[in-house]
């Protein structure tokens, strides 16, 4: 039963993958970031967002001060506040490292406003 | 009468069920699946498995020993086997409910909800301390009633076996009066919603009644799409992480906690009671921002 249930799941897995089960998303603007933060976080109220410019992250402003790092998580997004969070600026390139467990660093390209952004932090 | 293992006879199935809903979806039915997501899933069902191998035998003794002094001697017959089935599955809406409400028990059903797809590959993300947390003793008192263990075992397994069937988006509603009877795939994708209005709804097994009559029903609306996962999504696919992260959590917060109350709370207050975000305060905060007044157990469609 162990190597059914092993062969079962190489199975499903890989056929997942050969079906095109794995996607990357992609945010359409800043208003679909600021709508999956407000998603996401019962009480948060956007009111500002920054895309990064492979559209594969986005850090939202809520009207509370806090910050929201909108980051892919597989083929769906998770949603952080990372006020306080380890922030590097080089080359339009907002680094950040949220104290999280297991919470991945992210690099968001976002160009002539990152310095900006790594302050609201 | 004897009672085979309902779970080891399904495996196959489940496996070809999983094949079939992805080709499905593939030609236009409702659903997703993300590999890496299914891979953690069927990686924590395996852990799970494993889990009951290790520490199976001690609970079936456990169960045995409260049979041994049991109030009836109840035959094992059909009447029995349905009236056992019956009462499991009341017995299963509490220890979900306590797995929702107290975060002791949370601990291990939070990986169950910790993807956030809803497919059949969903329904295999297990608990691999499920046992540790003691949600056994909610079955107990089947054993003490009289139902021989092996029924009570048969009965747990069909259980769980008919859930598997609900954890898709492709089966949009059944006709109505098996939606107002049974959990059904639209009653249970509900249950796994972070909508503020879905959140710690729909905790029946097999029959939805239970939340009826307990006041927990919550029908799903076509025009507020189910958000699936938990309030705080994982951002990581790493097993061992799904499987702990909530006791890591709960270990770090009854640390920090001042005073026996703040440890106690962190131990079996509702999940989110420390960041102020409890199932019941994003509620209230939802209703309260509501034109009208929610009316929590809607009539089934």
């Amino acid at each position: 039963m162990v190597l059914v249930s092993l062969f079962g799941v190489l199975t499903v897995v890989l056929l997942a993958w050969a079906l095109g089960f794995a996607n990357t998303p992609l945010l359409a603007d800043t208003a679909a970031a600021e709508r999956i933060a407000a998603d996401a976080l019962h009480d948060f109220c956007p009111i500002e967002a920054a895309l990064a410019n492979d559209r594969r992250g986005a850090l939202v402003a809520g009207r509370d001060g806090r910050v929201a790092l909108v980051r892919p998580f597989g083929d769906r997004w998770v949603v952080r506040i990372v006020n306080g969070a380890a922030t590097q600026v080089a080359d339009g390139k907002l680094r950040l490292k949220p104290a999280e467990a297991m919470f991945p660093a992210a690099v968001l390209d976002l160009g002539a406003v990152a310095g900006n952004w790594a302050q609201k932090l | 009468m004897t009672f085979p293992d309902p779970v080891q006879i399904a495996v196959p199935i489940f496996i070809v069920a999983m094949i079939v809903e992805m080709f499905a979806i593939r030609a236009g039915a409702r659903g997703d699946y993300d590999w890496r997501d299914t891979g953690t899933s069927l990686a924590m069902g395996l852990g799970n498995t494993f889990a009951a191998v290790v520490f199976g035998g001690a609970i079936v003794g456990l169960g045995t020993l409260f049979w041994q002094h049991r109030i009836f001697d109840i035959p094992a017959t059909w009447w029995a086997v349905a009236l056992c089935f019956v009462l499991d599955d009341f017995l299963y809406y509490w220890l979900h409910r306590a797995g929702h409400r107290i975060r002791w028990f949370w601990a291990s059903h939070v990986i169950h909800h910790s993807s956030q797809h809803y497919n059949l590959s969903t329904a295999l993300r297990q608990t691999w301390t499920g046992n540790l947390s003691l949600g056994f003793l909610f079955r107990l008192p089947l054993f003490l009633i009289g139902f021989p263990p092996k029924m009570i075992l048969f009965c747990a397994g069909l259980n769980l076996v008919y859930q598997f069937f609900v954890h898709t988006e492709a089966v949009r509603r059944l006709p109505s009066g098996v939606e107002y009877w049974l959990n059904t795939p639209s009653h249970h994708r509900v249950h796994h919603g972070t909508n503020a209005r879905y959140l710690d709804r729909n905790y029946g097994g097999v029959f939805i009644l239970w939340d009826r009559w307990f006041g927990t029903f919550e029908a799903e609306r076509d025009d507020e799409p189910v958000r699936y996962g938990i309030v705080h999504n994982l951002a990581t696919f790493n097993p061992l992480w799904v499987a702990f992260h909530e006791w890591i959590a709960i270990g770090r917060d009854v640390v920090k906690a001042p005073g026996l109350r703040g440890k106690g709370m962190a131990l079996v207050g509702p999940p989110g009671w420390h960041s102020g975000t409890t199932a019941d305060v994003i509620r209230a905060r939802w209703e309260a921002d509501q034109p009208t007044p929610h009316i929590a157990a809607a009539p089934a469609e």
